[in-house]
C-alpha cells in the first residue's frame, strides 16, 4: 500500500513533521478529532440503548462480543500488515481454507494433530506471501488479490467442492474452541482476549513491534538504521496468518461443518475494523487496542440496527459513513485543518 | 523518463505477446481436450471474445485514468449494480408510461446520471476532506452496495424490454452491440490520455503530485473530474449489459473492482501512479477474459479457473518487476 | 482439467469401439452451464453424477461450465455454447429472469435448452423445451405439512409463532418454495403464524447469522422453516448457540448434516432430494428431447417427505 498512498503523503510533510500541532481546531475539537472513535462508539451505545432497552443486556453485549470474535481475531493480524505498510486481501480466503482443512483433517487425524497441521498449512501461505511482499518487494494489494482467488481455488480443489462435516459431532472434544465457556466467558472471546493483549503488547512493547512501526512509517529510514525491512514484512504476515488460522478454528468449532466459501468477503469487512479503528494505511500508525475498538463498533452498529428494526445492509451505509468521518477527522487533527488543503 | 527504448517497448508489448500466448496454447489444447469441431480461433468465437470483454473492460478502462492519477476506486462494482437497479427500474415508473419505447433513452440518461453522481461524491469526498481514495471508495462499496439493497430489499430488479434486447444483440458490420461501445470508449480515453491537457495533467499528477501543484495544476477538480468519468463508465457498463439480461440482483457486480484492477495491472499500470496506457489496459481486458473462454474451451473446471487467474496475476506483477530492473541497469550502464 | 481429460478419453475410447462395431449413430454434443459448483454440496455432487451419467452412455458427449454464480459469465457461457454447436443446451439459470435474452439466442439459433434444478420465470417459457428438476411448490407446502403435524402433536398449533429462512432472492426455487409454504401453511394450520421472513442466500453461515438477529428479536420462536438443510442446519447452529431449545426445524431437500441432526433428534423434517436423480434426469431429458420423444414440459422428479420418525426408510444423503 505504501507505494499507492506516497503520494498523498507528500501533501502534508509539514504537519507530519512537526508532530501535528493543531492549529485552527481549538481543544475540543483535538480532543474529538483525536479520540473521535471513543466518542463516537460512546455516543452510538447510549443512542441504541435509548432506542431499545434490550441492548444493554449482558447476554446481548456478550452475544455482540462472541459473533464478532472471528473477525477480530482476523483484524488483529491485519493491523499489523497495515501498520507495516502493506495490505491484506487474502483473509478470507485464506479463513475459508483454514476451516475446511481442519474439518477435514479431525476425522483423518483426530483432533490433536488436526489443530497443529492446519496451523501449519496457513503458516506456510502466510510464509509465501510473506516471501513476495517482504523478500521479493511484490507491491501487496495485488499479490494478495491473486492469493484471494488462487487460496480459493486450492480450497476447492482441497475439498473436491464439497462442504466439510466432522462426522460423529456428539463424541468430539473439537467444540470447545467455538462453543464452551469458562467461568461464564465463551471461549472465543477469550482467544480473542488472549490473542489481543498478547499481539497488544508485543506491538507496544517490544523491539519487534517498534520494527513494524518503523518500516511502515518510513520504509527506507528504516532500513537505512539497520532493520531488516524484508524480515519484518515477513513476520508481520506470518502473524497476519496465525490470526487467521486461530479465526479458521474457532469457526470450524463453532459450527462442526462449513462450506468452502465461509469466509468470502471478511477481507473487506476486516479492513474496515482496522480502518476504523485508526490504522493508516500508509503505514506506521495504529494499535492493536484501537482496532479491538473498531471491530467493536462494527458488532455493535450490526445488533443495534437489527434490534431497532432495520435490515442488515442499513449497517453498510452507516459503516460508510462513519468510516469516512473517522479517517477524516484523523486526518483533520494531525493537519490542523478541517478542509484538505488540495487546491 | 526514458529507460531505453527496447525495455519500454518489452513492456509495452508484454501484454499483447500474452495474449499471443494465450491463443496459441488454447489452440493446440483445444484440439486435444476440446469437444468443439471448430477451431478456439475461429472468427465468431473472437468477435464473442470482445462482446463478452464489455462489462469489466469499460469499467477497467475508467480505471486505467483513476490509477495513473496514483488513485484507486473500490467502488466501481457497488455503481455498476445502482446505475442497473434505476436502468430496469426507471422503464416501469409510472410517470414514463406514455412514452412507450420512447423510455429507453429516458432510462439510459438516468442510470448515467445515477453513476456520474455517486462517482462525483467520492470524487468531492477525496478533494475535499483529503482522505485517501483507497478508504473513501473502500467505504464507499460498501455505503452504495447499501444503497442498493434499500432500493428493493434483496429482491432482484427486473424488466424485460425486447426491443432493448434486439438492440443489444444487433451485430452493426458484424461486430456486437456491447463490442462498439467497448471500443468507443477505448478510443474516447486513448484520446483523452494522449492528446488533450487533461491527459497530461494526469500523468503529471500521479508522477509527482506536488511537482503538478507547483505546476499550477488543480489537483482537487482534477480527481472530480476522473471520479465523474468512472462512475459514468461504471454506468455506461452496466446500461449496456442489462439491456440484454432485463434483470439486477442487488449483488451483481460484487468483485467488479478487483476483475477491472486486475485487467488494469495486467496492462502495465502502476499503482503508484504516474504512468499507464489505455491500450494495453485493452489488452489486459482481453487477456483475462481470453483465459476465461480458453480455460472453459478446454475443459478446466472451477478450482482450476481461480488458481490459475491468481498465480497468472502475480506472475505477470514478479515479471513486469524484473522487466523493470533490467530497465533500470540499462539506463545505468 | 484432469477429469475432463479422462472423460475425454473414455469417451473417445468408447466411441472408437463402438466405431469399429458397427452401426454408430452420431453422437449428441450437450453442453450444460451451471450455477455455482463448490458453493455447497449439492452443486459439486450433481456435476459429478452429470459427468459420470454422461461417461456412461457412448452416445453423448458433454461440455461441463460453470458461471460461478455471475449472471453475465452464464450469458458469456451461452453463447460460447451456441458458438460450439452443441445440439441441446442445459442451463442451470443464476436468476431467473435475466438468462431469458440468452435462452432466446439459443432458440433462436435452433438449439433446444432444457432448464434444470431451478427454472427460469415464466416469459421465458416459449424459448424452452422442458424443465427437469424438482416441483418446488409441492415441497413447500410438504413442509408447511410437516410442519403443522408436528405442531399438532405438540399440542401448539393453536398458538406456534414460526420464522422462515428462505433461499437466493429472485432464485425460481427459493420464490417457488416460499410460496409453497406460505399458502399451504394457512391451509393446514390456521393458527400458526409466520412473523418474518428473511434470506439466507443457501449460505449457511448467512443463515446462521439470519438466525441469531431472529433470536434477539423473539422471545418465542417455536419452529423454523428454511429454504434447504444447509440453512436449517446454519439457523440450528445459531439457536443451539444461544441455548434455545424445542424449535421445530423443517428444511427441504436433506442434506447429509441435516440427516445427522435428524437422527439426533435436534432436527425434525425436511424433503428428500437427490442430486443424483436431479442430473440424470436432466441429462434423460436433453437425450429424449435430441431423440424426438415427447418429454413433459414441466418434468418433475419425485421428492418425498423425511422425518424423524421414517428416516430409517431413506439413506443417508451422499452431500
Amino acid at each position: 500500500m505504501s507505494e499507492i498512498t506516497s503520494k498523498t503523503a507528500n501533501e502534508t510533510p509539514a504537519a507530519r513533521s512537526k508532530g501535528a500541532r493543531p492549529v485552527q481546531l481549538g481543544v475540543i475539537g483535538t480532543f474529538l478529532a483525536r479520540q473521535g472513535i471513543l466518542v463516537a462508539f460512546a455516543l452510538f451505545m447510549i443512542g441504541f440503548t435509548i432506542a431499545n432497552e434490550r441492548f444493554l443486556d449482558p447476554d446481548n453485549i456478550m452475544g455482540v462480543i462472541r459473533s464478532s470474535a472471528i473477525l477480530g481475531v482476523m483484524a488483529l493480524g491485519v493491523t499489523f500488515v497495515v501498520i507495516s505498510g502493506n495490505l491484506d486481501l487474502s483473509v478470507g480466503s485464506m479463513m475459508s481454507f483454514a476451516t475446511i482443512v481442519v474439518l477435514d483433517l479431525h476425522d483423518k487425524l483426530g483432533p490433536a494433530l488436526a489443530i497443529p497441521s492446519m496451523y501449519a498449512m496457513v503458516l506456510c501461505l502466510g510464509a509465501f506471501i510473506g516471501f513476495l511482499v517482504g523478500y521479493l518487494r511484490l507491491n501487496s494489494l495485488i499479490v494478495t488479490l491473486g492469493m484471494l482467488s488462487a487460496i480459493h481455488g486450492l480450497t476447492l480443489t482441497y475439498s473436491g467442492g464439497k462442504n466439510m462435516d466432522i462426522a460423529d459431532k456428539e463424541g468430539t472434544w473439537f467444540d470447545v474452541f467455538g462453543q464452551s465457556a469458562v467461568l461464564g466467558i465463551p471461549v472465543p472471546i477469550l482467544l480473542f482476549a488472549l490473542l489481543a493483549s498478547g499481539l497488544g503488547i508485543m506491538l507496544a512493547k517490544t523491539p519487534f513491534g517498534r520494527k513494524v512501526y518503523a518500516v511502515g512509517g518510513n520504509g527506507t529510514a528504516a532500513t537505512f538504521s539497520g532493520i531488516r525491512r524484508a524480515r519484518v514484512v515477513f513476520t508481520c504476515y506470518l502473524i497476519s496468518a496465525f490470526c487467521v488460522a486461530t479465526a479458521g478454528l474457532i469457526q470450524a468449532s463453532r459450527s462442526l461443518g462449513s462450506q468452502n466459501t465461509v469466509g468470502q468477503g471478511l477481507e473487506l469487512e476486516v479492513l474496515a475494523a482496522v480502518i476504523l479503528g485508526g490504522a493508516s494505511l500508509m503505514g506506521g500508525a495504529g494499535t492493536i487496542f484501537k482496532t479491538v475498538i473498531g471491530v467493536l463498533i462494527l458488532g455493535f452498529i450490526q445488533n443495534g440496527l437489527l434490534l431497532v428494526g432495520l435490515q442488515f445492509y442499513a449497517q453498510y451505509v452507516v459503516t460508510w459513513i462513519i468510516i469516512i468521518l473517522a479517517v477524516w477527522l484523523d486526518i483533520a487533527a494531525k493537519r490542523g485543518k478541517l478542509w484538505s488543503p488540495i487546491a | 523518463m526514458e529507460p531505453g527504448t527496447l525495455s519500454t517497448y518489452l513492456k509495452r508489448g508484454a501484454i499483447w505477446g500474452f495474449i499471443v500466448l494465450e491463443l496459441i496454447f488454447f489452440s493446440i489444447a483445444g484440439e486435444f481436450l476440446s469437444l468443439s469441431d471448430k477451431p478456439f480461433m475461429d472468427l465468431d468465437n473472437m468477435l464473442l471474445l470482445f462482446k463478452q470483454s464489455a462489462p469489466i473492460g469499460i469499467i477497467a478502462i475508467g480505471m486505467t485514468l483513476i490509477m495513473i492519477n496514483g488513485n484507486i476506486d473500490l467502488s466501481v462494482g457497488a455503481i455498476f449494480a445502482m446505475s442497473a437497479v434505476i436502468f430496469l427500474d426507471s422503464m416501469t415508473w409510472p410517470i414514463f408510461a406514455g412514452l412507450g419505447d420512447a423510455v429507453i433513452p429516458v432510462a439510459w440518461v438516468l442510470a448515467l446520471l445515477t453513476g456520474v453522481g455517486l462517482g462525483a461524491i467520492n470524487g468531492l469526498i477525496v478533494w475535499k476532506t483529503g482522505v485517501d481514495a483507497f478508504i473513501v471508495t473502500l467505504g464507499a462499496m460498501l455505503g452504495y452496495r447499501g444503497l442498493v439493497f434499500m432500493y428493493n430489499g434483496e429482491q432482484p430488479t427486473s424488466h424485460l424490454n425486447w426491443t432493448l434486447v434486439d438492440f443489444a444483440e444487433a451485430q452493426f458490420l458484424g461486430i456486437h452491440t456491447a463490442t462498439w461501445f467497448l471500443l468507443g470508449v477505448t478510443l474516447v480515453l486513448w484520446f483523452i490520455m494522449t492528446r488533450t491537457v487533461h491527459g497530461r495533467n494526469a500523468y503529471a499528477i500521479g508522477d509527482n503530485r506536488e511537482a503538478a501543484v507547483n505546476a499550477g495544476i488543480r489537483v482537487g477538480p482534477h480527481f472530480l473530474i476522473n471520479f465523474m468519468i468512472i462512475g459514468f463508465l461504471a454506468a455506461l457498463s452496466a446500461v449496456v449489459f442489462y439491456a440484454e439480461s432485463g434483470s439486477v440482483n442487488p449483488n451483481d457486480g460484487e468483485l467488479y473492482e478487483l476483475w477491472a484492477i486486475t485487467a488494469v495491472v495486467l496492462g502495465g499500470t502502476k499503482l503508484a501512479g504516474g504512468s499507464g496506457s489505455i491500450i494495453s489496459t485493452f489488452g489486459g481486458v482481453l487477456a483475462i477474459q481470453l483465459l476465461r473462454k480458453g480455460l472453459g474451451h478446454i475443459g478446466a473446471d472451477t478450482e482450476t479457473v481461480n488458481l490459475v487467474i491468481g498465480l497468472i496475476l502475480i506472475a505477470v506483477l514478479f515479471l513486469d518487476r524484473q522487466l523493470n530492473l533490467k530497465g533500470r541497469e540499462a539506463l545505468r550502464i | 482439467m484432469t477429469s475432463k481429460f479422462r472423460r475425454v478419453l473414455a469417451t473417445g475410447v468408447a466411441s472408437a469401439c463402438l466405431f469399429a462395431g458397427a452401426a454408430y449413430a452420431d453422437t449428441m454434443k450437450i453442453g450444460i452451464t451451471q450455477n455455482n459448483v463448490g458453493v455447497d454440496s449439492y452443486q459439486t455432487t450433481y456435476e459429478r453424477a452429470f459427468i459420470a451419467a454422461a461417461e456412461a452412455n457412448p452416445d453423448v458427449e458433454t461440455v461441463v461450465l460453470d458461471a460461478g454464480g455471475d449472471v453475465a459469465r452464464q450469458i458469456a457461457q451461452m453463447e460460447d455454447l451456441i458458438q460450439q454447436e452443441v445440439d441441446a443446451i442445459i442451463i442451470w439459470p443464476t436468476n431467473g429472469e435475466a438468462v431469458i435474452p440468452a435462452v432466446r439466442k439459443a432458440h433462436n439459433a435452433d438449439i433446444p435448452v432444457i432448464v434444470t434444478n431451478s427454472n427460469i420465470a415464466e416469459q421465458g417459457f416459449d424459448f424452452i423445451k422442458s424443465f427437469s428438476g424438482p416441483d418446488n411448490i409441492t415441497q413447500g407446502s410438504r413442509a408447511a405439512e410437516i410442519m403443522c403435524d408436528k405442531f399438532k402433536d405438540m399440542g401448539i398449533d393453536g398458538e406456534a409463532q414460526i420464522v422462515q429462512i428462505s433461499g437466493q432472492p429472485g432464485y425460481t426455487t427459493a420464490i417457488e418454495r416460499a410460496k409453497g409454504f406460505e399458502d399451504r401453511l394457512p391451509e393446514v394450520c390456521p393458527d400458526v403464524t409466520l412473523v418474518e421472513t428473511q434470506p439466507g442466500d443457501w449460505n449457511r453461515e448467512k443463515s446462521q447469522r439470519v438466525m441469531e438477529a431472529f433470536l434477539v428479536k423473539y422471545d418465542d420462536i417455536d419452529g423454523v422453516y428454511s429454504g434447504d438443510d444447509n440453512m436449517g442446519v446454519g439457523a440450528l447452529n445459531a439457536a443451539k448457540a444461544a441455548g434455545r431449545d424445542g424449535i421445530i426445524f423443517v428444511g427441504a431437500t436433506n442434506f447429509a448434516v441435516g440427516y445427522e441432526a435428524m437422527e439426533r433428534g435436534e432436527y425434525w423434517g425436511s424433503i428428500y432430494q437427490s442430486p443424483v436423480d436431479d442430473a440424470e434426469a436432466a441429462l434423460q431429458t436433453a437425450i429424449d428431447v435430441l431423440n424426438g420423444e415427447d418429454v413433459p414440459f414441466l418434468n418433475y422428479f419425485d421428492t418425498p417427505k423425511i422425518t424423524h420418525d421414517n428416516m430409517a426408510e431413506f439413506s443417508k444423503p451422499v452431500f
